[in-house]
């Protein structure tokens, strides 16, 4: 299939990024929130979603994918091929509720050894519906010292009232713009036979929850 | 029968194959001349990549999980896959290699058991049940094959005499047997790169094919084929006017797509037959029940239900009866086909017996979806053999379709037609076809018998013909042909001798393209019943086939009729055809086979041959046609009437990769 568009790039660059995390945080809620203005209370998702968004950061135009997967445990097993390729990873707790949050360390990290192609690949945590701040119960502290141990960016932010929202994605994005590995892949093809060597079975890594 | 999520695995595989099946339209599975699988997802993974190509599947339209072909979406509705993971479904398909992904959907579809239902599992289990039984009473037996093989032997030998100075030199006899031996290791050599290139590359499509589909139950996969089939007969697609899909019915794209998710199950085709042979004759034991009680007054709520939904065809509609319905297929034969299968299935399963193929239907959970299959079937059967169509366009004398094989009103769902284009009598059309084994729905297209049989006598006379005889035995034949493709110079008795084939050869050749029109207008009108075609064709029956699809490629909505292709020792310019086009219009395999020392047809064809090439005697470089070389095969032109089907079975047309299979070749 040659697309013979040979017009002019209506982008710079083409990321792919990669929600993840526990049922019922938010994610799908948050990239309905950054891709189109509203809120709304999602049913969970089934499978994967995927979103387009055309933003311009940095003065270079970029068009992000955004692939939305699910939290829920049976769709686990499928969450794992979309790892590949993506150049930046976005985990998702809910600030109200800590096994959301010790998950990202326990499952959803290790996820991301197991998968990820990318070395280089960005992972940005996120703590959302900072609007309970009533309910809240794992504070921003820890939620500083999870991302530093781990090595990625953190924001808090609320899908509801749109605090931070707009900012998770943007740090996210200039980070990749700055990994000039990064900036490669999106605009140029993809290394080979990244996806050779194959993770072991992800049973492991499901069974540790239960 | 299935639980939502493995109704979205489901989902998920079959727009994987699809989208698969159209990548490999033009860099086939295990094909060493071209981009093999690897470098097939590895360029859509750059074109994905880079900046300057369209990536998201909203912008490319020429997709098959594209929005706007309309094929995948009705089959997630009949699925009843939540519509919000519809366009994360079909992003997966066409926005990364799907040898990520089909392991991963495989597990989703073997790990989800635990609230799989008892019933369900006995569901699964019966349905088990009348797969292999409907697949034991399609599959042919050995005695039946051999008396096939008998006849198709006794035909060579009539032809053979007939030709007592066939096109070929005396000596290739003893040269083609001495050689044999030696062929066939090479050819043994050639075959095992294919395969094992084949199977590289279906382990390549994710990192450990066989556990993952060990995974999966066998009951399991059938299930989830069934499911499948019937939601691509479903005629669910509300009348969508952007889609470039105005067909309903079975669309050739669809099979071909179940075709590759069948090879990833390591499911036989012959289950996948009986599937939608099943799928079509309970749809119209339904319609007929339905019909019944509807004529009997009450107006039966579900059938009420159904008629809203716009579930039923317009056929079915308009006609209000039967018989609009099924169109060709008579009320008679309806029954016979019935009868026919009923005593092997209401033996073997219980739940086949009274109303049993509703049960199988319902037990499925997709009746609803199955009435519209009858509609599928268009004026199938009548439809091809009633259309003489020749006499309202002129141009062409005669084009008349013939019915062959046993497979008529039987509820198959596969269209075979094949073309003869050298012929000396009228049975030339007919008989080089009949032994062929395979589960299509079998026609052969008679045409212009006139000028067909004129052109090849001409030609046969020629052969015989002192000069040429002499030519032959010093082994100047041999020597033309390598003349012709060299441009050099023609030994001027040749020259002379050709001149009364010439004005013969070029009103077949008209005759053919005319032939190859029409045939399209049969294909564009749905005579064959909304069913996936398969088109053979040899000499200037290729001819015809070959103009039917660069018809048929001039209009995009074409593309869904024509699921495989073989041409035979085509008289085709390479050059300048557009056989690009013709690609785009072949969902499935697309084969040319050729013959280098087929010097006759380079004789006949030579006008065009030094500048243009000639498919009947060179492969043709165009990506996703699968050339193959018969050379070993065929001893001069008229062997393709009495070794075309040798090459077909060789071919194995029913597997989804490119093969050519030199095991079967016969001394």
């Amino acid at each position: 299939m040659e697309s013979s568009s040979g017009a002019v790039p209506e982008f710079d660059y083409l990321f792919k990024l990669l929600m993840i995390g526990d049922s019922g945080v938010g994610k799908s809620t948050l990239l309905l929130s950054f891709t189109s203005d509203t809120f709304e209370d999602l049913s969970p998702t089934i499978g994967v979603d995927f979103k387009v968004k055309h933003v311009t950061v940095g003065g270079k135009k970029l068009k992000l994918a955004i692939w939305d997967t699910a939290g829920q445990e049976r769709f686990r097993t499928l969450t794992s091929s979309y790892y590949r390729g993506a150049q930046g990873i976005i985990m998702v707790y809910d600030v109200t509720r800590r096994e959301t949050f010790t998950n990202l360390s326990d499952i959803w990290g290790k996820e991301i050894d197991l998968y990820s192609t990318n070395q280089d690949c960005i992972k940005m945590l996120v703590g959302n519906k900072v609007d309970k701040e009533s309910e809240r119960v794992v504070s921003k502290k820890e939620g500083i010292d999870f991302a530093r141990e781990y090595g990625c960016l953190f924001i808090e932010c609320s899908a509801k009232t749109r605090v931070n929202v707009e900012q998770c994605f943007e740090e996210l994005v200039l980070k990749i713009l700055e990994t000039p590995s990064l900036l490669a892949e999106g605009s140029a093809g993809v290394k080979k036979n990244i996806f050779r060597q194959k993770p072991p079975e992800s049973d492991a890594s499901t069974s540790g929850c239960c | 029968m299935l639980t939502p999520t493995q109704r979205y695995a489901a989902g998920a595989l079959f727009s994987l194959a699809l989208h698969q099946a159209q990548e490999h339209q033009t860099s086939p599975l295990g094909f060493p001349s071209h981009q093999d699988e690897d470098g097939g997802g590895e360029s859509s993974e750059e074109r994905v990549s880079s900046s300057s190509s369209s990536d998201a599947v909203s912008d490319d339209t020429q997709l098959w999980v594209h929005q706007s072909s309309g094929l995948l979406r009705p089959v997630f509705k009949f699925l009843e896959i939540d519509s919000r993971a519809w366009g994360g479904l079909e992003e997966t398909a066409a926005y990364s290699p799907s040898k990520h992904h089909v392991g991963a959907f495989l597990r989703l579809l073997a790990e989800e058991t635990s609230d799989v239902s008892e019933g369900a599992a006995e569901m699964e289990l019966a349905l088990m049940n009348s797969i292999e039984a409907m697949s034991l009473s399609m599959e042919n037996t050995p005695a039946d094959y051999e008396s096939k093989k008998e006849k198709q032997r006794e035909y060579e030998q009539a032809c053979r005499e007939k030709f007592s100075t066939p096109d070929k030199m005396p000596e290739s006899e003893l040269k083609h047997n001495s050689m044999h031996n030696n062929n066939r290791q090479e050819i043994n050599v050639i075959t095992s790169i294919v395969e094992e290139s084949h199977a590289q590359s279906i382990s390549e499509s994710d990192g450990k094919p066989l556990d993952e589909v060990k995974m999966l139950s066998y009951q399991r996969k059938l299930a989830v084929l069934y499911e499948l089939l019937s939601a691509c007969l479903a005629n669910m697609s509300e009348d969508d006017k952007k889609s470039t899909r105005q067909r309903k019915g079975y669309d050739a794209r669809y099979r071909v797509a179940l075709r590759l998710l069948s090879t990833w199950f390591d499911v036989k085709w012959i289950k996948m037959e009986s599937i939608e042979t099943i799928v079509a004759s309970s749809a119209m034991a339904i319609l007929k029940e339905e019909e019944s009680k509807e004529v009997a007054q009450s107006k039966k709520s579900s059938w009420a239900k159904w008629k809203r939904g716009g579930i039923i065809g317009a056929a079915a509609l308009t006609g209000g009866t039967l018989m609009a319905v099924t169109g060709g297929l008579a009320a008679p034969a309806i029954a016979a086909g019935f009868s026919a299968l009923a005593p092997t299935l209401g033996t073997i399963i219980p739940v086949i017996g009274a109303g049993g193929f509703a049960a199988v239907a319902t037990a499925a959970g997709s009746v609803a979806g199955s009435v519209a299959v009858a509609a599928s079937f268009g004026a199938a059967g009548a439809g091809l053999t009633g259309s003489k169509m020749a006499r309202r366009i002129g141009d062409v004398d005669e084009f008349e379709f013939k019915a062959i094989g046993e497979n008529h009103n039987q509820g198959r769902l596969g269209v075979e037609i094949s073309v003869s284009g050298f012929v000396f009598e009228e049975e030339d059309f007919i008989r080089p076809w009949e032994g062929q084994q395979n589960n299509s729905e079998r026609y052969v297209l008679q045409w212009e018998s006139k000028h067909l049989i004129a052109v090849s006598t001409a030609i046969q006379d020629w052969l015989t013909s002192r000069l040429a005889m002499e030519m032959m035995k010093q082994g100047a034949m041999m020597t033309v042909l390598s003349s012709l493709l060299m441009a050099l110079a023609w030994p001027a008795t040749l020259l002379v001798l050709t001149d009364f084939i010439d004005s013969k050869w070029t009103i077949a050749l008209n005759r053919s393209d005319k032939a190859g029109k029409l045939l399209a207008e049969v294909l564009q009108k749905g005579l064959q019943g909304q069913r996936p075609v398969t088109l053979v064709g040899f000499s200037l029956g290729a001819r015809v086939v070959f103009r039917c699809l660069q018809i048929l490629a001039e209009s995009e909505t074409n593309v869904g009729l024509v699921e495989r292709v073989v041409l035979l020792g085509a008289p085709i310019s390479i050059k300048d055809m557009n056989w690009e086009a013709t690609r785009k219009v072949v969902a499935g395999r697309y084969v040319n086979a050729y013959s280098t020392n087929d010097w006759m047809l380079g004789i006949a064809f030579r006008a065009n041959l030094l500048t243009q090439g000639l498919a009947g005697i060179q492969p043709v470089n165009v990506p996703g046609i699968e050339n193959v070389d018969v050379t070993e095969v065929i001893e001069g032109h008229s062997s393709y009437l009495w070794k075309t089907q040798q090459i077909l079975e060789q071919l194995e047309l029913d597997t989804y990769y490119p093969v050519f299979n030199q095991s079967v070749l016969k001394s």
